[in-house]
């Protein structure tokens, strides 16, 4: 898999385009849970403690009053707002906005339980940021939810999927390729669980950070390989595969924990969110795979700066974010 | 027929097959942001899609150097074009010229025409360039601006890469049958959509 370079090219244009989405990703959450006749209490969770704030926060019905005991709390990763909801005539029917959605790249997960014990479960998104509640949500249509939500983590998470492309441009065969993969699911399967669950968890800006450190540790490994060294991440990458993958967990954890699931929900939701991570990384595996390999089918001879540049889009963007996540640590978000 | 009369009856013919598709334009919002707008759009725009998946697949048949020469040239002219569109966005969508194009693409996928490296390049660039100008165009119109239309060009190469190298990589007889196939129905469905677009009201 050392050809791997020059197979990277679109793949690495499409990671280079990705910077300015640098944005908070991990989602927002509504719950709503009948207590009484046209009574609510209501529960919102906005993301916070990131790289940059994000300011939504929901509309809601005309005919609906808010009272907040108190002004708002503050919870690691999150901002909370509890109260609770009065609306005439109950909220079948009626309309729910989250103001700003719009101009974020997060989802915000909606949840209604009615007193008599229906649950309707709604993920907004940017595009279609309000909903009109009343319907009842299938177990299949939450399930979908959770798997898109997770595929969505990925595919927008570029700082996972750099470190992913860095193992490719490292790993020298195909079986260690396959162990390699396997060890970084494996070990973020492990963390995103213990996280989930809430047996532990890690605080987010020296997180990112040290994501961003995992990714620059690889720059350095690939210019190796290019000049024929060795080195035990190039006779091994499996290990550090499995190392840095526990940090990652913790990091793919962030997109669940923020919403708070309710407990009996956590399985359902952990299986299948990580279904969609590894569905979203399997499929970029495949796509850098099989780009190689049309490169090759179709002899694209590729100049030497070219056939580099993945490797030092790892080191560069690793060094990037690595400083930038660092300051962002000392100083604060924007 | 003077020469002056030509060029208006196939402006007159230009205008009718513009006309009905103004109405068409659409772009996906994913709410992911600019770049995978971008890429949806692409993906789930046949006008734009099925000509490139015919134009990978006709140099694909004609093996591997006219299939690498397209690797370049249709994302080249495709990112010109759509750098125009973006800057002098006149037009954004023209539903029954494009699929015109695939219809064109589809006949010579399905005939396995023996066109040179020069001609499918010059397929390339014209088609490419078109339908980038209308994509760049559509950007500027959704406010998506280059970085959408950057999602649309990777998208593009990745597509052509994909579909040609396949295409080349073929050996066993009804593959290139399937292949043909695929032109068939590429053709047929542009003149369903050919149909669609020139209906009345």
């Amino acid at each position: 898999m050392r050809r791997a370079p020059r197979s990277t090219v679109a793949a690495l244009l499409l990671l280079l385009s990705l910077p300015a989405l640098a944005h908070e990703m991990r989602p927002g959450f509504l719950e709503l849970r009948e207590t009484g006749p046209e009574t609510y209490s209501f529960l919102w969770k906005k993301p916070s403690g990131g790289e940059v704030e994000i300011q939504i926060a929901p509309v809601l019905p005309e005919d609906c009053r808010l009272v907040t005991p108190d002004r708002q709390q503050l919870s690691p990763g999150a901002v909370i707002v509890r109260g609770t909801l009065t609306c005439r005539g109950g909220l079948g029917g009626k309309r729910i906005v989250v103001a700003g959605l719009e101009a974020t790249v997060t989802d915000v997960l909606v949840r209604l339980h009615h007193a008599d014990g229906r649950l309707e479960s709604h993920i907004l998104r940017p595009a279609t940021p309000f909903v009109s509640l009343g319907e009842v949500t299938s177990t299949a249509r939450r399930a979908l939810g959770y798997v898109q939500l997770g595929i969505q983590h990925i595919v927008l998470g570029v700082d996972h999927l750099l470190f992913v492309l860095g193992l490719l441009l490292i790993v020298s065969d195909r079986w260690m390729l396959v162990k390699t993969i396997t060890s970084f699911t494996l070990a973020h399967s492990i963390t995103l669980a213990i996280a989930t669950l809430g047996y532990a968890s890690a605080p987010l800006p020296p997180l990112n950070a040290a994501i961003a450190l995992s990714i620059l540790f690889l720059g350095p490994e690939i210019v190796r390989v290019w000049r024929g060294e060795s080195s035990f991440t190039i006779r091994h990458p499996w290990v550090v595969a499995f190392a840095f993958g526990l940090l990652h967990g913790f990091g793919f954890a962030s997109g669940l924990t923020a919403m708070g699931l309710p407990k009996a929900e956590i399985p359902l939701a952990l299986l299948l969110f990580n279904a969609g991570v590894e569905l979203g990384q399997v499929a970029f595996v495949l796509l850098v795979i099989l780009l190689e390999k049309s490169f090759r089918v179709l002899e694209v001879q590729w100049p030497r700066f070219v056939a580099q540049l993945p490797g030092y889009a790892v080191g560069t963007l690793g060094a990037y974010w690595t400083i930038q996540r660092t300051l962002v640590l000392l100083v604060g978000a924007r | 027929m003077t020469v002056a009369t030509r060029v208006r009856r196939s402006l007159v013919v230009a205008a009718t097959l513009l006309l009905p598709a103004t109405a068409h334009a659409h772009l996906v919002n994913t709410g992911l942001g600019p770049f995978y707008d971008g890429v949806s759009h692409f993906a789930l725009t046949p006008e734009d899609f099925l000509p490139a998946l015919a134009l990978a697949f006709l140099a694909g048949q004609r093996g591997s150097q006219p299939g690498r020469a397209l690797l370049f040239a249709l994302p080249g002219a495709w990112l010109a074009g759509g750098v125009a569109g973006l800057l002098f966005p006149a037009i954004s969508s023209a539903i029954a010229l494009t699929t015109v194009s695939f219809i064109l693409l589809g006949v010579l996928v399905a005939a396995e025409a023996r066109l040179g490296t020069g001609v499918v390049l010059s397929l390339a660039v014209v088609i490419g360039g078109f339908h980038g100008y209308l994509n760049g165009a559509a950007m500027s119109e959704a406010k998506l601006g280059a970085l959408g239309l950057t999602g649309i060009v990777t998208t593009l190469f990745v597509l052509v890469s994909l579909a040609a190298a396949m295409v080349v990589a073929i050996r066993v007889p009804w593959g290139r049958i399937a292949v043909r196939v695929a032109g068939s129905w590429i053709a047929a469905i542009g003149l369903l959509l050919l149909g669609w677009s020139l209906r009345p009201g």
